[in-house]
């Protein structure tokens, strides 16, 4: 059967992928005594390179009592050393001619450069010397407790939907506190985290064995090493806590939830099922199906909703807060959608439903399966093409999968998976009961605590109504 | 303005500038041990093969050995927003969306599904000077691709249907955006700045949704899209000769059919400032922006503007940003920024910060306006603002589709082909004096307008010292 769509694909498509279309990577990895693994992702291309430094700890590790810890430290890694002091990152990081930023994540917190590659050297000196240690300091703690604060203001408390489908999706799909808790964290616990927790947290997880340290670009593995031998060598490593078991079981009752937004206009779902566990035999199958269903207009949802049924007039997907291939614990895949006025949640979910039944009993044709193929290995190509998203993806598939050479793997494993393939994940993983929905409409303003009693006669709504 | 707002902004301005004196913090010192940056590398140049077909279409090739892929971006000039007038506001995103959503071979979705076999992506937006038709494919797929893009451009279907549900979901679209503040934000902005020039409109309403018709679809398409008001670039892994023969094979025959537009007038270099405060009952932030109209990419003070701009508002660096967000804790980002399209400019600065220190945020954002135009930048930071946008150059272009869009970019504002090559020696010549001569002619306070998106309940009071501003309901 395999062979056989193959064959057929091929025929039908006598264009499409080609030799000329593959492209691999070439990968370097080496571990240094201390624990701290480098991979290097030669290519001369340009005069500049992409850095990246991950490492494996995220918001799944972050304390009880301490949601949004991670990422608060994430921001404080930023606020200086004892040598290198408040201010001295970023103007490196700008005099060199680059720029920087950093995430947090469910398994991981990545710090990312990119830059000529003239500034590497400083580069790798600024990382080193905040793996080593930080200045512990409650001017910086302060600042960035409003920093982050604000951050969360604009993205969630005074954005229309919040987050919610991803944010509150979790919190109403996992059952473990580690996966379900609000990674952005309350203003409650970002407000009590101390310097101790600082301390702890930079001691426990910012270790070099901890750590992946990813240069892609106009660099030589042999000169990559010899630098970053040179300034992480001597960096003890340090105990890490074992990992906790992360793992629950797919759902066994569909779970909904309906909230009221006061800030948005248009209601939307978002709709998530648990996902196979990393590696598994169903992981490949699922990120296929997940893009015959939401990768762009050609799309079945895209196609059945937006499309067809015309009842959402948008369509987006997530894994988790990562990608397909970047988790290393329970994660989801979330489909997005604002609906139509006259729509409902309920019919949203009864044509995905509908489509999914289609799917389970024909399964994919062969066409079909061979132009998503071709699209998604051309988007994996897509997505390192950039030396810092090069840089990147090796450091996280290394932390994450042990082997930075999965880089090159993954065109491969998407190419195996089989229209049968397809049909099995979908039946135990797109199932409502393995379902989360939160259905997120527009709610008036609730009335504030104490109003200040504004003046009776001013109706201020019908006087300023003029535009200028 | 009234007489007592000036005289309150004054009496502001003047508090401002003495706290911006005592708080001009000195840059922190670079640890002793930190390696120097090593020597520049020479800048690689992108080959550039240009032809201009018969029919006025410029072709552009850069061949790129890098990843398999093949990117093709037309670009249309005097398509855009600005060729919309009032009553059609945003009619060109609509347009634009509209010529991927089928051509006379090809429905919605067999275009979609073809794009697909390619490996391939297929955008087109539109922008205030133009249209931009972006695809890529698989670099064994350069001629599909390219038979499919002008097949995009030249013969788009608007079929009933698709306009039908078009429309349905932009006014949707326009719904969940006027909930959020940025954009209500940017549209009372851009009206403040260009006041009746065709810029000011960028944002669709329900009406000039509700009025676009298949017929003034067609009528509008066969205005723009001209061959002699159009870019073709093609980069990624092809050879020149290639490409111009698939340029010639697909768009060699393309001629215009309708009568062009008019070119807008060039907009206006300076306004009247207003002070308006959006009502948002129950927000949380406020969302401050301050803008006044700019100058065209092709103004002489281009260059200098866009370091002056790297000085105080763009990058973590900024001036703006260090201190609103590293100093003061208000934001999680502030920025100022010149921006530049073809027949004009703006400059607007902002920050989404705590309702309670709108006020506050609002004073340092004239602080840092009058420092920069009143003392020269020191030698360092200028000297650190132009290896960052110089390096952030090179950066950028690394990746094709950048690269891409650079080039039809800078051809959209009129710049020539030789300023992508000459860009980082000219931003390197700018001088001290001359960000200083940009700060205090672009930055000047008093030129510039204030719009707030927020609570009136909580940030209304925090206002008063900055004028009288005109509350605007939802």
């Amino acid at each position: 059967m395999r062979n056989l769509h193959a064959l057929l694909a091929f025929w039908l498509l006598p264009l499409a992928a080609v030799a000329a279309d593959t492209w691999t990577l070439p990968v370097t990895t080496t571990t240094l005594p201390n624990g701290l693994t480098l991979v290097v992702s030669e290519d001369h291309s340009s005069p500049t390179v992409g850095i990246s430094v991950v490492y494996k700890v995220g918001m799944r590790r972050e304390p009880q009592g301490r949601t949004g810890f991670a990422h608060l430290f994430e921001h404080l890694m930023f606020q200086g050393t004892p040598k290198a002091p408040k201010g001295v990152f970023d103007r490196v990081v700008t005099a060199g001619g680059g720029d920087n930023n950093g995430s947090t994540r469910a398994d991981f917190t990545n710090y990312i450069e990119r830059a000529p590659v003239s500034a590497l050297e400083s580069f790798l000196w600024l990382e080193a010397d905040r793996m080593k240690t930080l200045d512990f300091n409650p001017a910086t703690l302060k600042n960035q407790q409003d920093v982050v604060k604000e951050e969360i203001r604009v993205n969630v408390k005074n954005s229309p939907y919040g987050g919610f489908m991803w944010i509150d999706i979790g919190t109403l799909a996992f059952d473990k506190w580690a996966n379900k808790h609000d990674g952005y964290g309350s203003f409650e616990d970002l407000e009590g985290a101390s310097l101790a927790d600082v301390r702890a947290f930079h001691r426990d997880y910012y270790g070099p064995n901890n750590a992946v340290l990813s240069i892609a670009g106009d660099v030589t593995p042999a000169r990559a090493l010899a630098l970053v031998k040179k300034y992480f060598a001597a960096i003890p490593r340090r105990a890490t806590p074992a990992l906790a078991d992360f793992g629950e079981p797919l759902g066994q009752t569909e779970r909904r939830l309906t909230q009221g937004d006061p800030l948005a206009e248009v209601p939307a779902i978002a709709a998530a099922w648990k996902m196979p566990a990393r590696g598994s035999a169903d992981h490949a199958p699922m990120v296929v199906l997940g893009e015959v269903l939401t990768g762009g207009n050609a799309s079945v949802f895209y196609q059945g909703l937006v499309k067809g049924r015309e009842l959402s007039s948008n369509l987006e997907s997530l894994w988790g807060l990562t990608g397909p291939w970047e988790y290393d614990g329970p994660t989801l895949f979330t489909v997005f959608a604002m609906y139509k006025p006259g729509g409902s949640a309920d019919a949203l979910l009864a044509a995905m439903d509908e489509d999914l039944a289609t799917l389970r009993k024909n399964g994919v044709d062969a066409a079909t399966l061979q132009r998503v193929k071709t699209r998604m290995k051309a988007d994996w190509y897509n997505g390192l093409e950039s030396f810092l998203g090069r840089a990147d993806m090796l450091a996280r598939l290394q932390a994450l999968w042990g082997d930075a050479g999965v880089v090159n793997r993954v065109p491969d494993w998407i190419d195996a998976v089989t229209a049968d393939e397809l049909k099995r994940v979908a039946g135990i993983y797109l199932t409502p009961a393995n379902r989360a929905v939160i259905d997120r409409r527009p709610a008036p303003l609730a009335a504030p605590a104490a109003p200040p009693a504004p003046p009776a006669p001013a109706a201020p709504a019908a006087a300023s109504a003029a535009k200028p | 303005m009234t007489t007592t707002a000036r005289l309150t902004l004054i009496a502001a301005a003047l508090s401002a500038a003495l706290a911006a004196q005592a708080a001009s913090p000195a840059p922190p010192a670079l640890p002793p041990e930190l390696p120097p940056f090593g020597a520049d590398q020479p800048l690689p140049a992108p080959r550039i093969v240009r032809q201009r077909l018969p029919n006025g279409l410029e072709v552009w090739v850069v061949p790129r050995a890098g990843l398999p892929r093949v990117d093709a971006l037309l670009v249309v000039r005097e398509a855009g927003l600005s060729a919309d007038g009032a009553p059609r506001a945003g009619f060109a995103t609509l347009l634009a969306g509209l010529l991927t959503e089928g051509t006379a071979r090809r429905d919605a979705r067999t275009l979609a599904q073809d794009v697909q076999a390619l490996g391939g992506t297929l955008n087109a937006s539109a922008g205030a000077d133009g249209i931009t038709i972006d695809a890529q494919a698989l670099a064994s797929q350069a001629e599909p691709l390219l038979k499919l893009l002008a097949e995009v451009a030249r013969e788009p279907a608007f079929a009933d249907g698709e306009v039908k549900l078009a429309k349905a979901n932009a006014l949707e679209a326009l719904k969940a955006a006027s909930a959020t503040p940025g954009f209500r934000a940017e549209g009372a902005m851009a009206q403040a700045i260009y006041g009746r020039h065709a810029y000011a409109v960028s944002q669709a309403t329900e009406a000039a949704i509700t009025a676009t018709t298949p017929a003034v679809l067609r009528t509008a398409h066969a205005q723009r899209f001209r061959p002699d008001r159009s870019l073709l670039v093609i980069a990624g892994r092809i050879d020149a000769a290639q490409a111009l023969k698939l340029a010639q094979a697909s768009f060699g025959d393309w001629q215009a059919t309708g009568e062009a537009l008019p070119v807008p007038p060039a907009a206006p270099r300076s306004a009247t400032p207003v002070r308006l405060l959006l009502d948002r009952p129950g927000s949380v932030q406020a969302t401050v922006r301050l803008g006044r109209p700019g100058i065209p990419a092709t103004d002489p003070d281009y260059l200098p503007l866009r370091v002056t701009s790297g000085v105080l508002g763009e990058g973590f660096s900024s001036r703006v940003n260090l201190k609103l967000r590293e100093d003061k804790g208000y934001t999680y980002g502030a920025s100022a920024r010149s921006r530049h399209a073809l027949h004009g400019g703006s400059i607007v600065a902002g920050a989404d910060v705590r309702n309670e220190v709108t006020g506050a945020a609002l004073q340092e954002f004239d602080a840092e306006f009058r420092r920069i135009g009143r003392e020269p930048v020191p030698r360092q930071e200028l000297r650190e603002t132009q290896r960052y946008m110089t390096g952030s150059f090179v950066v950028r272009n690394q990746v094709q589709s950048a690269l891409a869009y650079t080039l039809a970019g800078n051809w959209l504002l009129g710049l020539p082909p030789s300023f992508v090559a000459d860009y980082v020696q000219q931003v390197n010549r700018v001088t001290a004096a001359q960000v200083q001569a940009m700060g205090s002619k672009y930055f000047a306070p008093e030129t510039l307008s204030i719009v707030v998106v927020g609570d009136p309940a909580a940030v209304a009071g925090q206002l008063k010292a900055w004028g009288t501003f005109q509350t605007v309901a939802k």
